[in-house]
């Protein structure tokens, strides 16, 4: 009982401590990541086939477009320091370290990382789409995040739309469709017989790195981090893409829907995602760090 | 202090004690059954090893198969498509699911998946217990979650005590039900037809017609319908007519290669007379049809299967051909396993 007492006593003392020092430099803070969606510099407006106010885009190969629709999942976020430790938030839980960027609501474009530890950071990693091992539409595990939202569900192969891409694009407004997605399904003992090709294009899952142009400042401050997602890429990247009206049946082509084409996905996720391995930042870059 | 631990003490003995006088101690027993595996039958799916049937296991997982509460609105279970009668596929050219909808394919049936290493006709899973979500949550099948079915079920007494019997406690989970579901399904093995009882000597013999078929069988379709499942279970493109939904293509969904575009998964023949429309949307009525088919000429196209390509895309056979054919297909029919 005596001793019983005694941890207590130090415990208190040594939680005034702490409390003591929280007062000068909390020990940890907010981040905010703030998406812009562009094309190029200009942030896309979205609207139906006929609308006056969407934001028109003209691709390398000249085919103009505009977007009704542009969603995207990020997850698996890590914050590196300038001495290179790198901090996961939440990397293993998609119900709190996962979202959903919706071009069509304001209030998913910022996503607050909460409790980030005082340091100062230098560079982000996130990742475009679930990794593999979450990729498998668990609703007991993760239900906030299955019902955030079902159009982003990708029932046959029971894994999540990665991105989500509606809009229409030539002189006729023809409706183009580009969706991405893991086709591994969650199978445990699938991957490993398929080539490393085979494997880069079924694992849509892609990770972006990216260098802070400023370095985010995380304790007094709770800094803001704006990420523009160029979605001039999607067209436009690595890839030089053409849309063709959707394909029925044997003839294959670079139809603009995962749907009507999947032999091309790889290179929509490419372009938006990178490669992995020349390219890790994909459309993605840090337009300025607010401390 | 220590009255308050005494008091404890003293309490929880006496609960201990009224517990045993009402409730007999549950004895978790529920023993792997045993399953025979028929004679020359293909390499058992390593899944199967890992989630072997058990009793009570098989047993949650029938009543599971065939009760509609894993549908949205409880009017849809799987047997709804995966009928007995027809060897648990269905006589609708496309799967039929909740409000009526119409589906993408052809219900296949349900029978021998223990010896399967790809499931679907594109091959998309690798494991039964991975397939179990997808009809429960697919928009045209049962548009339920998870969830929601957990909901229903937990409030029924049967299925609780079929969990505790199973697992030797009372949670239900998605996995619980994935692999139960798995389960019933690995007992589903058909291989008492006309065919096996000539094959193992039983006293059965083939008609003239029936031997004549299977000899223009082994010539002429066993190259792909091989082994004891008449399925070497590759992806093939043999220029049937096309889904019209443009969504189809073919082993291609799952491969992300435009060499696979309209191949599909070589279809067992087990039971074929009971199976009903045939192709992967349904496109032929009966198997005549098919051979008719086959022999007039199928779709050309890149990838079309070499055995029809060299052979200017057809798989030439005359009437008595085919007829003796069918003769020997029917011979694949297994009573005993569309009635028991
Ligand atoms: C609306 C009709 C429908 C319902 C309901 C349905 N299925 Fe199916 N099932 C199908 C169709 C169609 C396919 C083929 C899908 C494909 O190839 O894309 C299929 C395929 C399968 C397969 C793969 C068979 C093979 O040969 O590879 C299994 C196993 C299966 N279903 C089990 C189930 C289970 C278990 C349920 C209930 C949880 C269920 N199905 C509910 C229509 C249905
Ligand atoms: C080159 C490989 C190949 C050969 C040879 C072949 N088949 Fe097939 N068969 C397939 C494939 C693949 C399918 C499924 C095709 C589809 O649905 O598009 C199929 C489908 C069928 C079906 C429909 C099955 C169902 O459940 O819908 C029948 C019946 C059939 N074949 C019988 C035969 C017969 C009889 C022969 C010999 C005359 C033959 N096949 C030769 C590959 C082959």
């Amino acid at each position: 009982m005596n001793n019983l007492k005694k941890y207590l006593f130090l415990s208190i003392i040594s939680l005034a401590i702490i409390s003591c020092e929280d007062d000068s430099i909390p020990v940890a803070n907010n981040v905010t990541l703030a998406f812009n969606n562009t094309f190029g510099n200009t942030t896309i407006v979205l609207g139906d086939a006929t609308s006056t106010e969407a934001t028109q885009n003209t691709s390398s190969e000249n085919q103009v477009h505009h977007f009704s629709e542009a969603k995207y999942i990020i997850s698996n976020i890590r914050l590196i320091n300038k001495d290179g430790i790198e901090f996961p938030y939440n990397v293993n839980n998609l119900d709190t370290g996962a979202t959903i960027i919706d071009q069509s609501n304001p209030s998913t474009l910022q996503y607050v990382l909460n409790g980030i530890p005082s340091t100062e950071y230098t560079q982000i990693k996130f990742g475009l789409g679930v990794k593999a091992a979450l990729n498998t539409l668990d609703q007991e595990l993760f239900p906030a995040f299955y019902s955030a939202d079902k159009k982003l569900h990708w029932f046959w192969a029971t894994g999540y739309r990665f991105t989500k891409i509606e809009g229409f694009y030539g002189e006729t407004n023809t409706p183009l469709s580009v969706h991405t997605g893991s086709v591994l399904g969650g199978d445990k003992t699938d991957e490993t017989t398929w080539s490393s090709e085979a494997a880069h294009a079924r694992n849509a899952y892609r990770d972006i790195t990216l260098d802070l142009t400023t370095n985010a400042k995380v304790g007094e401050n709770a800094p803001k981090i704006n990420i523009k997602a160029d979605f001039n890429k999607v067209l436009s990247g690595t890839n030089k893409i053409t849309l063709n009206a959707a394909t029925e049946g044997y003839v294959s082509g670079s139809a603009p829907s995962h749907h009507t084409s999947p032999e091309t996905m790889v290179q929509f996720v490419d372009n938006m995602g990178g490669n992995g391995d020349t390219d890790i930042t994909g459309m993605f870059s840090i337009e300025s760090v607010e401390n | 202090m220590k009255k308050l631990l005494l008091t404890f003490c003293i309490l929880w003995m006496i609960s201990s004690c009224t517990e045993e006088k009402v409730d007999a101690p549950f004895i978790f027993d529920n023993p792997e059954i045993a399953i025979n595996i028929p004679a020359d039958f293909p390499e058992v799916n390593d899944s199967f090893f890992t989630n072997k049937p058990t009793k009570y296991g098989v047993e949650l997982g029938k009543k599971l198969f065939f009760d509609k509460k894993l549908s949205r609105d409880n009017t849809v279970s799987c047997a709804t498509c995966h009928i007995q009668e027809n060897a648990f596929a269905d006589q609708n050219p496309k799967g039929i699911g909740i409000d009526g909808k119409i589906g993408f394919r052809n219900t296949p049936p349900i029978q021998n998946l223990a010896f399967m290493q790809v499931y679907n006709w594109d091959g998309n899973k690798t494991a039964l217990e991975n397939q179990v979500l997808v009809p429960i949550i697919t928009p045209e099948e049962m548009d339920s979650s998870i969830l929601e079915v957990i909901g229903k079920i937990s409030n029924d007494a049967t299925y609780i005590e079929l969990f505790h019997k199973t697992f030797g406690d009372d949670t239900i989970t998605g996995e619980r039900i994935f692999n139960s579901i798995a389960q019933f399904e690995y007992t589903l093995i058909s291989a008492n037809s006309k065919y096996d009882k000539v094959k193992r000597k039983e006293g059965a013999i083939f008609t003239d017609n029936e031997a004549q078929g299977y000899q223009v069988f082994k010539n002429k379709c066993a190259n792909c319908h091989s082994t004891e499942l008449f399925t070497d279970q590759s992806f093939r493109n043999i220029g049937f007519p096309v889904n019209p939904n443009s969504e189809e293509k073919g082993r291609t969904r799952v491969s992300l290669n435009a060499k696979d575009l309209m191949s599909f998964r070589v279809p067992t023949l087990r039971n074929i007379a009971y199976t009903a429309p045939y192709g992967s949307f349904g496109q032929f009525a009966t198997l005549k049809e098919v051979l008719d088919y086959l022999d007039k000429g199928v779709i050309e196209s890149d990838n079309l299967d070499p055995i029809l390509k060299d052979n200017n895309n057809r798989i030439p056979l005359t009437e008595k051909e085919k007829e003796n054919l069918i003769s020997f297909m029917k011979t694949l029919s297994d009573l005993e396993f569309i009635t028991e």
